[in-house]
């Protein structure tokens, strides 16, 4: 047996433990698979430390022209996106290309909120990037001998409807 | 007909992908400033009094206002709040004298060696001890309570000399420093200038 094969087995092993995992879960678990969670609660942790330091500096953050209010909108920009994501998990990688483009840039006007902020929102923005649902069939023992693999694709679904009906799909 | 479940997770490789476009995006940004040794909008403050001394300012849009501050005894004392559109300051020298644990004072310096750019200055300063000229002084007083707003200094330009500056809280929109240096020495004593 390929190697390829061993790892696509053993990926199809761990998707379908998490199938199982999921099937007992409760609302708040089928909620956040979904969506990408991590990767927008990131990024909306990011915002905040990017937001602090324009927000401390309030007084002056109003000037027009002032570097500050352009970090105070890079910041709030940067939070609407990571709400976003929980909201359109669809967009999930437009949104992470943007998130990383703004934290890079907070860095002006915002010291990135102290650095940390940009790190968080590059680590959130990839998240969201890499995100994508996976269709696990329950009856795949065919695909699971060839080690092939199930359809990779950004989908969204209501979380009631997340059982699917993948007829002829594969 | 099959049923199966869509399981959300994220994908290594476009994951790792995005990483490490976004650290070459940062780091490209990094490396355009620390060429040109540019930061945008710095703050200082929140650690108490610190030393700002230069041979010479050479500024214009000066103005000049009375403040309340915050210090690192006090939350609120009396200050004068200097505001200064674009300055070019000649060696630039900012120092905070900080004691040890061990009882020990050491200072922390940062000098420029070459002339320093800045463009939106704002300094809360306690203590100032320099040679002042400036040119269309204009000093306004305005029958209000607000004390901020009760008199106040502008001139078109200004040119500071052997300047001494006791500072609780200095913002840069943009300050270019070039030829910056960062240095801790140990000293016996710290600078007592503001309690003169």
């Amino acid at each position: 047996m390929g190697r390829k094969e061993d790892r696509a087995i053993k990926r199809h092993n761990k998707l379908e433990k998490r199938q199982e995992q999921l099937e007992q879960a409760g609302k708040f678990k089928l909620w956040k698979n979904n969506r990408p969670f991590w990767g927008a609660t990131l990024t909306v942790l990011s915002a905040l430390l990017v937001l602090y330091i324009p927000l401390q500096l309030y007084a002056i953050a109003f000037v027009p022209g002032s570097f500050v209010f352009i970090g105070l909108l890079f910041g709030g920009l940067i939070l609407i996106l990571g709400v976003l994501a929980y909201i359109y998990p669809q967009f999930s990688t437009v949104f992470g290309v943007i998130t990383i483009f703004l934290s890079v840039l907070s860095v002006m006007g915002a010291l990135g909120g102290f650095l940390i902020g940009t790190i968080l929102g590059i680590i959130g923005g990839a998240m969201c990037i890499g995100w994508q649902m996976e269709d696990v069939n329950a009856s795949s023992d065919q695909n699971h001998a060839d080690g092939k693999r199930a359809s990779n694709r950004k989908v969204f679904r209501r979380d009631k409807s997340t059982n699917i009906n993948t007829a002829g799909s594969s | 007909m099959e049923t199966g479940m869509a399981i959300g997770l994220i994908a290594k490789k476009k994951f790792f992908a995005a990483l490490l476009g976004g650290f070459i995006l940062l780091g490209g940004l990094a490396a355009a400033f620390g060429a040109t040794g540019t930061a945008f909008a710095l703050p200082l403050g929140g650690m108490g009094d610190f030393y700002v001394t230069f041979d010479k300012l050479e500024g214009t849009g000066f103005q000049f206002i009375p403040h309340v501050g915050e210090t690192g005894n006090s939350d609120a004392s009396p200050m004068v709040r200097n505001k200064i559109a674009d300055a070019t300051v000649y060696n630039l020298h900012i120092y905070k004298d900080l004691k040890l644990p061990t009882g020990n004072w050491v200072r922390v310096n940062i000098t420029a060696s070459k002339p320093t750019k800045i463009k939106g200055l704002i300094q809360d300063a306690r203590f100032i001890d320099a040679n002042l000229k400036f040119n269309d002084l204009a000093i306004e007083e305005h029958n209000t309570q607000d004390f901020s707003k009760n008199w106040g200094q502008k001139a078109n330009s200004v040119t500071i000399t052997d300047a001494k500056i006791v500072t609780d809280y200095l913002f840069q929109s943009m300050v270019n420093l070039q030829g910056a240096k960062i240095s801790v020495e140990d000293i016996k004593a710290p600078d007592t200038s503001k309690d003169k």
